[in-house]
């Protein structure tokens, strides 16, 4: 992808960001008190709400998007060669993959699992 | 330069001579601000994927689980874990009002014409609501932290 578009993606990630981690700190710092705001019910019960459950997985895939986006262009930013910004593209796509395959994971199970003890 | 590089390398200040700011303008330590705060935030958020998980019971864990929960709470619902989400809020909101004002900057929104350089060198290009930008943000950001406070604390007195 274009550097131009990489830019693109981090100011539109940047935004779509600022909205859902404010909504995300509404929830567990306005809407109840903090104690039950991370309670095991509480947060179960937004899970098992299809659409918090959308959100939060949108939260997780945006926010390290822009996170991982923005480290690459730090590295980008420190040192250029064509080999360092290869590699450093590929780590990019691999630090996004995994993390947000973990995210989805904590996300899949929390919503279909059975409750353990 | 001299044929072996050496004064290429005597000139070359790595990653610190590129993070430090002294001896810049205000815009220049809000740019190193902005990334040093990205790269806390992220590894934050990073930290928080980890903690999160032990509601499903942590790397093995395959639903939710009060005890992974309260396990994972016991370690960090602490005055000392607090002060750390404090932190963050302060951080998370600096980072996202100075990256709004360069936003606006990188579509030349908050940019005055540029002109001819003149002693004492200050560049003309930067508008005083793009220094106004960088206080909000400091300002906001204080705000959000006495309000992270005030909701993290609340009862533990």
């Amino acid at each position: 992808m274009r550097e131009s578009r990489l830019m693109l993606v981090q100011y539109v990630t940047a935004v779509v960001a600022i909205l859902l981690v404010a909504v995300h700190l509404i929830m567990q710092g306005v809407l109840y008190p903090y104690s039950t705001a991370i309670s095991f019910g509480n947060i179960l019960s937004i899970y098992r709400n299809g659409f918090y459950a959308v959100f939060l997985e949108t939260l997780l895939v945006v926010v390290l998007v822009h996170g991982f986006n923005g480290i690459r262009i730090i590295l980008h930013e420190w040192k250029q060669s064509a080999p360092w910004s290869r590699w450093v593209d590929a780590g990019t796509v691999l630090a996004i993959a995994v993390s947000v395959g973990y995210g989805t994971r904590t996300v899949i199970l929390a919503v279909f699992g059975g409750v353990t003890a | 330069m001299s044929s072996d590089g050496s004064e290429r390398r005597k000139n070359k200040r790595g990653i610190w001579g590129w993070l430090n700011p002294y001896h810049y303008n205000f815009e220049r330590w809000a740019y190193t601000f902005q990334r040093v705060t990205g790269v806390a935030i992220l590894l934050y958020v990073l930290g928080h994927l980890g903690d999160t998980s032990f509601f499903v019971g942590g790397p093995t864990g395959t639903g939710p689980s009060p005890s992974g929960w309260a396990f994972i709470g016991s370690i960090f619902e602490n005055s000392f874990g607090h002060l750390i989400l404090i932190l963050i809020v302060l951080v998370l909101f600096f980072h996202g009002v100075n990256g709004v004002r360069l936003i606006l900057a990188e579509f030349g929104l908050i940019f005055k014409k540029p002109s001819a350089i003149e002693y004492p060198y200050k560049p003309k290009s930067l508008s005083p609501v793009q220094k106004s930008l960088i206080w909000v943000g400091i300002g906001v950001a204080v705000l959000a932290a006495l309000w992270a406070f005030l909701v993290l604390f609340e009862g533990m007195g």
